[in-house]
């Protein structure tokens, strides 16, 4: 008898921690659903968020940054109706921002190079028409400052018939400036100017008055 | 037998078309290399003008040498006459200016003008475009008074190369015209 008690004890026993171990791994796979769905939700929530701020010119960010967002929020894949839509309406925005910002920048580019150009121009007639050698070397000394060394190399087009260049003999930004100086003339007009990584000019072209 | 002898006229027209385009510039292209080449002989005048000039820093006068030198072919040579003699001398583009440097007066005035072609740029077989390019120079020298010691003027002639050349720059192909310039020839020299 106590045998068959024991035997009844032990089988409940086994099946008490089979039941439990079940219900336990069940109640482990509905956490992580349940909290897959939580993050679900807190991107979407997230997202709806963010492209409205985008969208309504609520944030603080530059382009580079709403487009890094767009990038993440794209990635997520969240195959939601509303963020699918608000996304096709951000992007849309972002890209007109985008044409924007280049024009601007483009038209920046633009300044800056007509008023380099007109500087060095300037400059070049200086030389050109300096009193001494000695003003003249002073001037050639302080401009070169603004090319990356000596050895910039100077195209000087000759022809632009048929559609494309000709060029005479390429030569250094220093042979040049010391043409100037010996030729006592300036017959060149700055074409294009090149800068390299630190803001100096690392390239110049010229034209034929 | 009608149809393909047109078509094989009509086919060498057009292969004949294109290679005449690539040998030949036209008007404008043509007209750029000539004021070019005009311009590297003026250049040259000022180049001399410096090298001769008394007051010229000799530092100066000899990074204008090496410019003078970069218009010349290697072995071109620069004719040198004088009243008091109808031999002309020849010398090497360097050895010219040298000489002239230290030529033996206070005060040396060299202009050129009249700078013009005798004979325009010609194609030749190998691409090379070769003209004459004549000039006038009047040579004065001073003494130490200011007084005139020496005058002259000559007539020369000069030979100019425009050939077609190739270079990288900044990861580009550039095409530009080399201009060089072949010997100076003496053609008169007179008291004027």
């Amino acid at each position: 008898m106590k045998n068959k008690i024991t035997t009844i004890m032990m089988v409940l026993l086994a099946a008490l921690i089979t039941i439990g171990g079940t219900t336990s791994c069940k109640s482990k796979k509905r956490l992580a659903r349940e909290a897959a769905e939580a993050e679900y939700k807190a991107k979407v929530a997230d997202a709806i968020k963010d492209l409205n701020a985008i969208l309504n010119d609520e944030t603080v960010w530059t382009l580079e940054e709403k487009e890094n967002r767009v990038k993440t929020i794209k990635d997520w894949n969240l195959q939601n109706a509303e963020v699918d839509d608000l996304l096709f309406q951000v992007e849309k925005k972002l890209a007109r921002e985008r044409a924007m910002a280049e024009r601007l920048a483009e038209q920046e580019n633009q300044t800056g190079a007509q008023a380099m150009g007109n500087t060095l121009e300037t400059k070049f007639r200086n030389i050109a028409v300096a009193s001494s050698t000695d003003q003249a070397n002073r001037m050639i000394n302080e401009t070169l400052g603004l090319f990356e060394s000596n050895n910039v190399p100077v195209l000087i087009i000759i022809s632009q018939a048929g559609g494309f260049n000709d060029y005479d003999r390429p030569t250094t930004i220093a042979k040049y400036l010391n043409y100037l100086k010996d030729q006592k003339a300036s017959k060149n007009k700055v074409y294009d100017i090149k800068y390299n990584g630190n803001g100096k000019i690392s390239e110049l072209e010229l034209i034929k008055k | 037998m009608k149809k393909t002898i047109i078509s094989l006229v009509v086919a060498l027209f057009i292969v004949g078309g294109a290679m005449a385009q690539e040998n030949e510039l036209s008007f404008e292209r043509k007209q750029a290399i000539d004021s070019l080449a005009l311009e590297k002989v003026r250049d040259l005048s000022k180049y001399i003008k410096i090298a001769g000039s008394k007051t010229t820093p000799w530092s100066e006068a000899n990074r204008v040498i090496d410019r003078a030198e970069e218009l010349f072919m290697s072995d071109a040579e620069i004719g040198v006459s004088s009243l008091s003699s109808n031999q002309v001398q020849y010398y090497k583009v360097r050895k010219y200016f040298e000489r002239l440097m230290r030529l033996n007066y206070d005060q040396v005035e060299i202009d050129w003008y009249n700078i013009e072609y005798v004979s325009d740029l010609q194609r030749q077989p190998d691409g090379t475009y070769v003209g004459v390019i004549t000039i006038f120079q009047t040579f004065r020298g001073y003494d130490k008074e200011g007084g005139l010691v020496y005058k002259d003027t000559t007539k020369k002639d000069i030979t100019v190369y425009v050939k077609r050349k190739e270079t990288q720059i900044g990861g580009r192909t550039i095409g530009f015209w080399d201009v060089l310039l072949g010997d100076m020839r003496v053609k008169e020299t007179t008291n004027k």
